[in-house]
């Protein structure tokens, strides 16, 4: 499948900690040290809104955010333009800007704490086009999607629960049967 | 399906689907570099596809101002806004009218395409931020498909025409205007009157005098509802209101129009504002400036002796079958509810449900902080509207969203449903649901943070709302990041707008109170400009001047009467009690805004786009000959013989119709009628001539126009396409030759 708008989300552990207003000035900054990848423009705080987006990043390749959605705060990272590879790689692309953010964000004073024990990730597809909500995509999916996982944390390791709102865009989200360093997944998203 | 195009074609109005793929060809041609860059701003700005800010490439990231390396290159989608950059898009929701498939969608698209937050804004519209511009074709393409369109949602064209949220199911209305904005709009989209006006033009309608819902007062063309003696409908219609740095009240034309009558004055009008209204000078090119300039009754003149000389149509009239048919079919009985023991219940309902001229039906609203919401709270809103009232939901202009239709004894259960997806904020319509346009969040013009401040003010006013006076709860605010009023500040109690003072070496944003407005009576008294308050000061003076107004008001006396006593000079010492600024040393958040750490300031202004560019009627036909010579070069790419031989033919007759309209504005479509004016006008009398072949060039179209039993096959497809675009350039020369030599021009039949 030609996907390239893919999303990945990494739940955070103490996210209910975080002042999302306090991270406005956080991703200011990371704009200025040109801190994550990719060409990053504007900082959006939607944190006035419920379970919304959080603060966002808006990049050309992609937006990054501190999400609140579904009532569960976390990193994510979303792609908005073609990515280079194969399916694997992009997702690979995706995930490994979104663990290099929360890598980034733990080491922030103003993020309250916040930890990333890296055993929940959610993974969108943002193309209802391709990769619409349906079996069929789930077919096509689902093996690339269990392969990159099996690499990140063992074969059998984490449970997987699709999203079931046909309308919701395409989503697999991913539990771990126990934490794992991000730089560890780092390490295996490179390998 | 590999396209939103193939999928959708079905399901497409096929006159939509043309348009949006010569959009899609536009872009196309842009890229190539044979659109002008004026040109194709206009454009995009007609398809509602908009600027934002450092959409020039360029951003002060609080340390210095950088360079946004886009990978485009030089590749510009306005004189000076580059193609990568993202921008807004600006869907047109007429009368805010929205069914549960269209919130999907538009849930889909924010998801998709911008950043998973719509957001509402004054005018009923919806707004979605960060939209890359080669998504906008699909963007369009899925819109149309469940019956919306961003045409002509931007630019200088009649923009979304908006109308009372509560209209037919209002207490105080005369009759329900729905049908009459639903008319209006379709018949002014696209109108070819209304494609050569020098700025913006904006209708409203509303069903009574005495309410706000329409804001008649602001608008280019407002109509309020009324009967006349033999009880026959038709409207009070207003001109040449509008906000911006100077507002103007609009003015009276006529206290009764029939309903017969609404769509050629609206014709007439526009025709009058495109022919004498200003087109060079961008500040002064609304039509309030005309009626003021003329006065009501010069104006009234004109546009009356315009309707005269009108060619009858019968889409004037056609509709009103539509209106004695139109209704909404609530899909439950109205039940009645009695008070309850739920004090959290009771507290919204007191704020946030109108009850319904039809006895046992309510509206109830849900308060949208800055007129956002998500995705996902769109799609479980469509939800909870097929459940509860049959899917009847508007936007309003205070950027809330309303259900209509709700029995009265759901609404305990509605509140729940509301409560669950987080938007059963009570307060609506009081001192705790700031309006805000996007300021300098996404704007190019915005001087200070309009959605900053309304955020801070909005976040303490919630945690007090429930001890405040009740006088000060129903108080107004309401924020915009400059002059230029898209927050409609001129209509708040306490209204403000961003502007900048420079201090101690920097530069400070602050906030330019306007207080006292009247919104009653469709907002008949703007507020009066007091002084500015350094923006980190401003929540502070709220507080103070609406304690001052409690403790300070005589008996009966309202927020608007009390400013109005006090006047600039009562006011003066509770402003200078908030207009300092310490030094930086002492307390530097005065030198940021409001939710934006950079150091303020003020070299992010951009060149803003709400004025378009002027561009004549001709440059885009032009344009057009030249897409659909493209159009016809992609047929012959395609081996499509006959197609791409009628589609050059086709351009070669656009582009004479482009210069048959400096003679005669109302030409007809018709091939014939256009070749033989172009014959007589241009042809015969030498002007189209080119000084080194003559007539040559005219001959092309003549020829082709001329055979009857055309032979398709690529060979002559392919010189007809040829000829085309020789006859194309040879009308662009032409066009030159008459701009540098007016005394050739044709004059205006």
């Amino acid at each position: 499948m030609n996907l390239h708008k893919i999303g990945v989300k990494v739940l955070a552990q103490n996210g209910d900690s975080v002042d999302l207003v306090e991270l406005i000035p956080v991703f200011h900054r990371w704009i200025q040290t040109a801190a994550v990848e990719d060409l990053l423009i504007d900082v959006a705080d939607y944190s006035h809104v419920h379970q919304g987006p959080g603060v966002m990043i808006i990049a050309h390749e992609g937006d990054y955010a501190f999400d609140e959605s579904r009532g569960r705060r976390g990193i994510v990272y979303y792609s908005k333009h073609a990515l280079g590879g194969e399916l694997a790689d992009r997702l690979a692309i995706v995930t490994r800007k979104a663990l290099k953010a929360c890598q980034r964000l733990s080491a922030e004073r103003e993020a309250g704490g916040v930890s990333f024990p890296g055993n929940e990730l959610e993974i969108f597809a943002n193309d209802r086009l391709l990769a619409p909500n349906t079996d069929e995509t789930h077919e096509t999916l689902a093996p690339v999607i269990t392969a990159f996982l099996d690499k990140l944390y063992g074969e059998g390791a984490y449970e997987i629960e699709r999203e079931n709102d046909p309308r919701e865009r395409y989503a697999l989200r991913v539990r771990a049967s126990a934490p794992i360093e991000i730089d560890t997944l780092l390490e295996r998203v490179a390998a | 399906m590999t396209s939103w195009r193939e999928r959708l074609v079905d399901r497409t109005d096929p006159e939509l689907t043309r348009e949006i793929d010569a959009y899609e060809q536009q872009l196309e041609l842009k890229k190539q570099g044979k659109v002008e860059a004026n040109l194709f701003q206009e454009t995009r700005l007609r398809r509602g596809v908009y600027g934002q800010r450092y959409d020039n490439g360029l951003r002060h990231d609080g340390i210095a101002q950088r360079t946004l390396p886009f990978p485009c290159g030089d590749l510009k989608k306005g004189p000076e806004t580059v193609w990568d950059a993202p921008g807004m898009s600006r869907i047109k929701i007429p009368f805010g009218g929205l069914n549960p498939e269209q919130m999907e969608l538009l849930a889909d698209l924010a998801e998709e395409y911008s950043d998973a937050i719509l957001h509402v804004t004054t005018r009923q519209d919806i707004q979605l931020h960060y939209v890359h511009i080669e998504n906008t074709p699909d963007m369009m393409r899925r819109l149309a498909a469940v019956g919306i369109t961003t045409r002509e949602a931007c630019g200088n064209s009649v923009r979304n025409v908006t109308g009372c949220h509560k209209a037919g199911c209002c207490m105080s209305e005369t009759f329900d205007v729905t049908p009459y904005a639903a008319a209006a709009m379709r018949f002014l989209l696209g109108h070819r009157d209304t494609q050569d006006m020098g700025r913006k033009f904006k209708v409203t309608f509303s069903g009574c005098a005495g309410e706000a819902c329409g804001l008649t007062s602001l608008h280019d063309l407002g109509y309020i509802a009324k009967l006349n003696e033999q009880g026959e409908r038709g409207f009070a219609v207003y001109v040449g209101g509008g906000l911006g740095p100077v507002p103007y009240q609009a003015k009276l034309f006529s206290d009764f129009v029939p309903e017969s009558e609404i769509l050629p004055l609206a014709q007439a009008v526009c025709r009058v504002f495109a022919r004498y209204g200003e087109k060079k000078n961008r500040g002064r090119a609304r039509m309030k400036f005309l009626v003021h300039k003329w006065g009501i009754e010069e104006f009234r003149a004109e546009v009356l002796k315009e309707r005269e000389q009108l060619t009858p149509d019968p889409a004037w009239t056609a509709y009103l079958d539509e209106v004695a048919a139109y209704g909404e079919q609530p899909p439950r009985p109205g039940a009645p509810l009695g008070a309850t023991d739920d004090a959290e219940f009771e507290a919204w309902r007191a704020t946030n449900v109108y009850r319904q001229r039809q006895e046992g039906y309510a509206i109830a609203m849900a308060t949208l902080p800055l007129g956002d919401l998500t995705s996902w709270q769109m799609r479980q809103l469509a939800d909870i509207a097929r459940k509860f009232n049959g899917g009847y939901v508007r936007t309003t202009v205070d950027q809330n969203i309303v259900l209509r239709w709700v029995p009265e004894a759901d609404l305990p259960a509605l509140y729940q449903a509301f409560k669950a997806i987080g938007i059963a904020r009570p307060g609506a319509g009081t001192i705790a649901d700031v309006t805000s346009c996007p300021g300098t969040d996404t704007c190019k013009l915005g001087i200070a943070s309009s959605r900053g401040l309304a955020a801070e003010l909005t976040e303490r006013l919630d945690a007090k709302f429930g001890t405040l006076d009740p006088r000060v709860k129903e108080l107004q605010i309401k924020v915009s990041g400059c002059f230029n009023s898209c927050g409609q500040h001129h209509l708040a109690d306490l209204g403000f707008y961003g502007v900048s003072r420079k201090m101690d070496g920097a530069t400070v944003p602050h906030f330019r109170a306007v207080l006292g407005a009247r919104r009653e009576n469709n907002a008949h008294e703007y507020g009066q400009t007091i002084g500015a308050i350094p923006s980190k000061r401003v929540p502070d003076f709220v507080e103070r001047l609406t304690g001052l107004y409690l403790d300070q008001r005589e008996e009966g006396e309202s927020f608007p009467d009390y400013i109005g006593r006090l006047g600039k000079k009562g006011l003066k010492p509770v402003l200078d009690e908030f207009s300092e600024v310490p030094p930086r040393l002492v307390d530097s958040s005065f030198y940021s805004d409001w939710r934006d750490a950079r150091e303020f300031n003020i070299s992010d202004i951009g060149t803003g786009e709400c004025a378009g560019a002027v561009v004549s009627r001709i440059d885009f036909d032009l344009q057009e000959a030249e897409r659909l010579h493209y159009e016809g070069q992609i047929a012959l790419e395609s081996k499509e013989y006959q197609k791409a031989d009628d589609t050059a033919y086709l351009a070669m007759v656009e582009a004479a119709k482009a210069l048959v309209r400096l003679r005669e504005p109302n030409i007809s479509d018709d091939p014939d009628a256009i070749v033989a004016k172009f014959r007589s006008e241009f042809h015969d009398t030498g002007l189209f001539h080119n000084k080194f072949v003559g007539g040559n060039f005219a001959m092309h179209l003549f020829r082709r126009h001329e055979d009857k039993a055309r032979r398709y096959d690529e060979d002559n497809a392919r010189h007809l396409l040829e000829e085309a675009q020789l006859f194309i350039e040879a009308a662009y020369d032409c066009q030159a030759r008459l701009s540098e030599q007016p005394q050739l021009q044709p004059s205006l039949a």
